[in-house]
């Protein structure tokens, strides 16, 4: 296109030489041929590059037009398996670098066709599911087309099957990859190894150092967190539509489907039907199908012909039999109908085992205590029989339902490998979305009383109530843990007052000045916070004893993952409004406690600073209110607990009391923390508020007990 | 005229050109980098014949596998199944039986050999054992323990070896599982060996020195890392992370730091240690020392490395990497550091922490190994209390237990069952029976005595024929209950104390501003308390209760603190009972003599003191306010 440009803009100098005729003949041609090209161009550029990239990324290819690369028969052959390799020894983490995403890089090869050298291929050029396999890759987060930052190289040379490749050949084809270096960081996925006779449980191939994604492998040639197990794929996940079903008690309560077991076998499994009578079922091949039916889509028991994978959805338990091979397809199957998996096969890896814990899904019963089976199985509760199921099915779903699902679990595993510290926790892995959604793990589980000498850091914010919040520094300093003050100014047009006239007390002063009038000042983790006690406390807090504070402090240290407080506030489902709604009267029930007096776990600061989910922080802020309110709904969620109020009511001079004239004023201020309220709750999509009905006291409050012996005598004075 | 003519068309023509180049020049630089067009396709290609690609397996290939007959394990290699045999187990549960050991045994074997033999997994006969155990004694580097008479090729044998001085020859190990301290990977048989943590000489054998952590954060002035010295002591190293602190290439620029002596545990919230089996002793130290260890490339298996979740605990990192494994350590949030130092503490405390923990734990996995399906699930074995604690016997679903709801997002069954204990045949306590069933929580009542099977809810209402409680007051305890599961609410109260006089444990029933036992006589606690009452208790500490009727309330106070290292919780009590009813506290306010020697007892058979003490009691959030009764639910509780 460049040069018919050029040729046109040279075009004047030519033209005026030719006869007017066929100049005018020539413009017209070189204009259509000229608009022509600008018009395919426009076609090809304009368009695709606004909306997708992809398609014209990726060429449109046959497979049977892939290069051919001859393999030349004294080709070198890789050592075989090294069985002590272990991450540190065979992989090389160089190559993963740092990376700031803790997400490895993979390559892929391109696609050749293996011939030897009489031109017969090695194998089949490429399966169905390994191509699915490699799309999934190339379209993850993982994929690198550089080869040279890559961590880990994916061949494109398909060893699913060994029974479909020339292990030899194969072999020394993996060899001649351009960065094999015997097969460091390399990673082979194979579903069906070893061949007749004696079925090797690991890939046959030689493979020198390459990691190995295999289905199947027992024990004896599993490498510990090197090798990583993975199904064998079911083709009919992809073919049989089959709904979920709920977990429950079922028509058969073992079922045996596989069609080719070792007579041996099946001699047990007959007996265990003729003991169990109904509640056991033994399918076996069809023989009198007539023609045309798909044989592995049917199971027969008798003359009684069952659809397959249906059937499995009518059983409690379905047997998983090692037959040539340890790992089978019919695993995927019974997970997927739900039905918990009792896995006879002696020393199999199943599959993902080292982020998996199959004891949630499945039954693990020895071959030489197959006819026990029945009773082992007999005595596990209904209620772990249906969270087995439902852990089964969430096993598929997640993990083996597609060629793309078991490759990314893969990389995922050798990514937390490596980058252990970004790993995906247990329950990540394992727990299914229902009990993720409920569970709460709070973040101060340990049940740790701190000591009494650490102390609390008073946090006083304020504004320009300078006398007041003298006062509130002198009654505070009073209290025997208080271990520092700290005053958070919130006034940028004033400066506080000069150190000399501030109230001389036993601890260290600090002044914080802000850079903005923001309530979240007060909920900052500062530096200066030594101590993991915090005292919230507002400006004009003055009626608080010193015995009431030091009390507050004693039940923190009780409740280290709770707000303690001294107002309780409390919310209401407003039957009317179909609302929340915000309480502040004399209730026999309270929720939230005000932050205007309350203690907790410095931790809670940085919760708030940096992990408030939405934008609550913002909206507070906006709005100038409803931080307490925010701090509540945040601890309660997180630790999923209730806040204690501390000592009987007082006449509190609260937030809501400040300021307040008329009774018109408070009520608005109702209504803006009843809207606080509904406005959390639709952020985090719940309420995680807990009601209660207790508050703490001290041991002998208003019991008939002389005074002077209290170690908290001064507690609810007015 | 023409060549005017021509001339403008000529005009118009090159304008018009210049236009649509103007307005495609920059389309194409746009779109010219986007696409390399020398480089090949990104991506793995799409192809065109996708669909016509044959299945890695043809249909009917799988199920055609020429069937195989049953194989041996090759390898002369030994997994559960195959060199395990349960059945000897199924009837008695697991029995260990311990080889009697010839010679001389150190202080550590000693312990070992204690710590077995008090547990109930203990038995005397070699035929009602299912597991043999036999200790590996110390002997002079090179040559190996004899073997056992009985030893049957090593079937359903463990042998415990806590020398990391290997026997050279893996010596007849035969079919013996082979616990071990710090194993090597490589010969670490995953599922069938143990590993063991490697202990100093000095291990307690019960009880144990508790976590050193005393906040669940780090404190803001304590150094990020200490790194594992070779002689056995710990040094703080910088965090500047040019000054790779492993390496010994880079010693010259380590930055400011310090050495401890050995023995001392390191302060930091990281411990960095080498991956080489000298280095194992150090991993426990950090574990109590709530420093977070960071392992570099570990030769050896982390200790129950079978039942734990280390990922939650420690953190395993290359050591080839140092810039990488710096950064993501000091750029770690918050919420993970605090989540990896608790975990220290719940594991070093339930597991590591004195000897007896250490062997107990090592039968518990393999007794469930042999309870398969109802064995232990993972959440019990890393969330406290721990596995030793929550015996899978109750149950099989966390829920039931007192400890994982929230984990579990459930509640305990809403009502409580009232169990009165009457010692002695007589009058039917028909008041009291009468106060509590007239509370719409109460279930059912029962006056049996250790009627487990009986009780169906989870909480259970304790009370003896001279308790005397009312209806609002249970209610009230029962609705504290709910809030505290895992805890005993009760009315009644004692508290202990260090007695200097007497030089021992002392406790009083007078009342005071703490209390860290509640009576059982009055009080509710979870069902659970009961099977672990019953079974996980050493048999002399229960047989003590028994002959003592007050060491009962002590052992359950003890227990339950032991498992929860939490003090109980009170609620308000009628004055009126707390005086009409002296038998009560037998011996009145000064515990006899035999009463008070049973708390030391305790604490002896414990190996510490569990007790915690309380300064609080919990009262509804309108007790005794100035507002008019009528707004206040729990009124009667205020009658003088």
């Amino acid at each position: 296109m460049c040069a018919s440009v050029k040729y046109n803009i040279r075009g004047p100098a030519l033209i005026p030489r030719m006869k007017s005729k066929h100049r005018i003949y020539y413009i017209t041609l070189f204009s259509i041929v000229l608009l022509g090209l600008i018009a395919t161009g426009m076609f090809q550029f304009w368009p695709h590059s606004i909306e997708s990239s992809s398609d014209w990324s990726v060429e449109k290819r046959s497979v049977r037009d892939v290069p051919v690369a001859r393999l030349p028969a004294d080709s070198p052959i890789p050592e075989r398996g090294d069985l002590s390799c272990r991450m540190h020894t065979c992989f090389d983490v160089y190559r993963c670098g740092f990376n700031p995403k803790n997400k490895i890089k993979v390559y892929i090869y391109s696609l050749k066709k293996y011939v030897d050298d009489f031109g017969v291929p090695v194998s089949n050029t490429i399966s169905r599911e390994y191509n699915e396999l490699l799309t999934a890759i190339s379209d993850s987060d993982y994929y690198t087309d550089d080869i040279s930052r890559a961590c880990l190289f994916v061949p494109s040379i398909d060893v699913l099957n060994q029974n479909t490749l020339r292990i030899k050949e194969t072999a020394q084809a993996l060899a001649q990859l351009s960065r094999w270096d015997r097969g460091t960081n390399h990673l082979l996925f194979n579903m069906l190894p070893g061949g007749p006779p004696d079925y090797n449980t690991a890939l046959d191939v030689p493979r020198d150092r390459a990691l190995l994604a295999g289905g199947g492998f027992s024990t004896w040639t599993y490498r510990q967190g090197y090798d990583v197990s993975i199904p064998v794929y079911s083709p009919l996940s992809a073919e049989v539509d089959l709904p979920e079903k709920r977990p429950g008690p079922r028509r058969y309560f073992l079922l045996s489907s596989q069609m080719a077991i070792h007579p041996e076998y099946r001699e047990d499994l007959e007996a265990l039907q003729a003991g169990h009578g109904e509640a056991v079922l033994v399918l076996d091949k069809c023989t009198n199908l007539s023609e045309g039916v798909l044989s592995v889509r049917r199971r027969c028991h008798k003359h009684q012909v069952f659809d397959y994978p249906q059937v499995l959805q009518e059983a409690t338990f379905c047997v998983v039999l090692r037959g040539a091979r340890l790992g089978q397809a019919v695993l995927s199957d019974v997970l997927r109908a739900g039905c918990v998996p009792v896995v006879i096969a002696d020393s199999y890896v199943l599959p993902f085992s080292e982020v998996l814990d199959w004891k949630r899904a499945s039954v693990v019963v020895p071959e030489e205590k197959m006819s026990e089976a029945y009773s082992i199985l007999q005595s596990i509760p209904q209620r772990q029989i249906e969270e087995m199921q439902r852990q089964a099915r969430w096993f598929w779903e997640a993990y083996f339902q597609s060629i793309k699902a078991i490759a990314l679990a893969t990389l995922q595993i050798i990514n937390d490998r490596i980058y252990p510290y970004a790993a995906l926790s247990y329950e990540e892995w394992n727990d299914p979305p229902t009990v993720k959604r409920g569970s709460v793990s709070n973040p101060l589980f340990l049940p740790l009383i701190p000591p009494q000498s650490q102390g609390f850091t008073a946090i006083v914010l304020t504004y320009d109530r300078v006398e007041s919040l003298f006062r509130v520094i002198t009654e505070v300093s009073k209290v025997p843990s208080l271990s520092k003050l700290l005053v958070v100014w919130n006034n940028q047009n004033k400066n506080p007052p000069e150190d000399s006239l501030w109230p001389k007390i036993r601890v260290p002063l600090k002044v914080v000045r802000t850079a903005e009038n923001k309530l979240s000042n007060r909920f900052f983790p500062y530096d200066e916070i030594e101590t993991e006690a915090v005292l919230a406390i507002d400006d004009d807090i003055i009626m608080l004893t010193s015995d009431e504070l030091q009390f507050g402090y004693e039940v923190w240290r009780e409740f280290p993952d709770r707000l303690v407080g001294y107002p309780g506030r409390l919310h209401l489902w407003d039957h009317e409004m179909n609302k929340w709604k915000y309480e502040s009267e004399w209730t026999n029930e309270v929720s939230m406690v005000l932050t205007g007096a309350a203690f907790y776990h410095k931790y809670f600061n940085y919760l708030y600073t940096y992990k408030m989910p939405g934008d609550i922080k913002n909206w507070v802020d906006a709005h100038m209110n409803c931080e307490d309110i925010a701090m509540n709904f945040l601890v309660a969620n997180v630790t999923g607990k209730a806040v204690i109020k501390v000592t009987p009511r007082k006449k509190f001079k609260c937030p809501e009391c400040t300021a307040i004239d008329g009774l018109s004023l408070d009520q608005t201020h109702m209504v803006e923390r009843s809207e606080c309220i509904n406005k959390f709750a639709s952020v985090f999509g719940t309420m995680p508020l807990k009601v209660v009905e207790h508050r703490a006291d001290p041991v002998l409050y208003k019991d008939d007990f002389p005074e002077k012996l209290k170690s908290f005598p001064n507690i609810g004075s007015l | 005229m023409q060549s005017w003519r021509g001339k403008s068309l000529w005009l118009a023509l090159s304008a018009s050109w210049l236009l649509v180049l103007l307005r495609v020049f920059p389309l194409l630089r746009l779109a010219v980098p986007a696409r390399p067009w020398a480089s090949a396709p990104q991506g793995w290609p799409r192809w065109l014949d996708t669909e016509l690609l044959p299945s890695f397996s043809q249909p009917g290939e799988l199920p055609e596998d020429a069937p195989q007959p049953p194989q041996a394990p090759r390898g002369g290699g030994c997994d559960w199944g195959a060199c395990f045999d349960a059945s000897k187990c199924r009837t008695g549960g697991l029995k260990v039986f311990v080889h009697p050991v010839a010679g001389p045994i150190s202080a550590a074997h000693r312990k070992i050999l204690a710590s077995i033999e008090s547990s109930h997994y203990h038995t005397a006969s070699p035929e009602e054992a299912c597991l043999l155990l036999f200790l590996s004694l110390e002997v002079p580097a090179g040559e190996c323990s004899p073997v056992p008479q009985q030893w049957n090729g090593g079937r359903n044998h463990l042998v415990l070896d806590l020398h990391p001085a290997p026997c050279p020859q893996t010596f007849q190990r035969g079919r013996a599982m082979v616990a071990k301290a710090s194993p090597t990977v490589d010969t670490f048989r995953p599922g069938f060996d143990v590993a063991l943590p490697l202990l100093p000489e000095a291990h307690p054998l019960r009880g144990g020195a508790p976590g050193q952590l005393r906040q669940h954060s780090p404190h803001p002035g304590v150094p990020l890392l200490a790194l594992a010295e070779e002689r056995g002591g710990w040094r703080t190293a910088g965090t500047d992370p040019s000054a790779c602190p492993w390496d010994g290439r880079c010693e010259q620029n380590r930055g400011p730091e310090q050495t401890h002596p050995g023995g001392t545990l390191p302060n930091a919230t990281f411990c960095l240690i080498p991956g080489h089996r000298p280095d194992a002793l150090h991993f426990l130290q950090a574990l109590q020392a709530g420093c977070i260890p960071v392992l570099l490339s570990p030769r050896w298996e982390l200790p129950f490395s079978e039942v734990i979740d280390w990922t939650k605990a420690a953190i395993v990192a290359d050591e080839r990497l140092p810039f990488q494994v710096l950064a993501a350590l000091q750029e770690m949030p918050l919420t993970r550091v605090l989540a990896l130092r608790q975990q220290t503490q719940f594991l070093w405390d339930a597991y590591f922490s004195s000897v007896e923990k250490v062997m107990h734990t090592t039968l518990e996995i393999i007794q469930d190994r042999i309870f398969g399906a109802s064995a232990h699930a993972s959440l019990l074995w890393n969330s406290p209390p721990g596995a030793l604690l929550a015996l899978p016997t109750f149950s099989t679903s966390p829920s039931d237990f007192p400890f994982y709801h929230l984990q579990r997002g459930s509640h305990p069954v809403g009502r409580f069952s009232a169990l009165i204990w009457v010692g002695a045949p007589g009058q039917p306590p028909l008041k009291l029976i009468q106060a509590v069933a007239g509370s719409q929580n109460c279930a059912q009542v029962s006056d049996r005595f250790f009627p487990h099977r009986a009780i169906s809810t989870d909480a259970i209402l304790s009370l003896d024929g001279h308790s005397s409680v009312t209806t609002s007051e249970v209610d009230f305890a029962f609705l504290v209950w709910q809030s505290f599961p895992e805890r005993m609410v009760g009315f009644l109260t004692w508290n202990h104390f260090w007695d200097e006089a007497q030089g021992g444990w002392g406790y009083t029933a007078e009342r005071a501003n703490e209390f860290s036992m509640v009576l059982t006589s009055a009080a509710f606690y979870h069902r659970y308390y009961h099977t672990l009452f019953t079974h996980s208790l050493p048999k002399a500490l229960r047989t003590l209760a028994d002959e003592t009727p007050t060491c009962v309330d002590i052992l359950m106070n003890f227990l339950v603190a032991a498992v929860t290292k939490l003090p109980p919780i009170k609620v308000p009590y009628g004055k009126q009972h707390f005086e009409a009813t002296p038998p009560l506290v037998p011996g009145g306010p000064e515990p006899q003599p035999t009463a008070r020697d049973c708390i030391n007892q305790m604490a002896a058979g414990f190996g510490y003191m569990p007790l915690v003490s309380s300064r609080l009691r919990l009262d509804p959030v309108l007790f005794k306010d100035p507002v008019s009764v009528l707004r206040k639910k729990y009124r009667s509780l205020e009658k003088p």
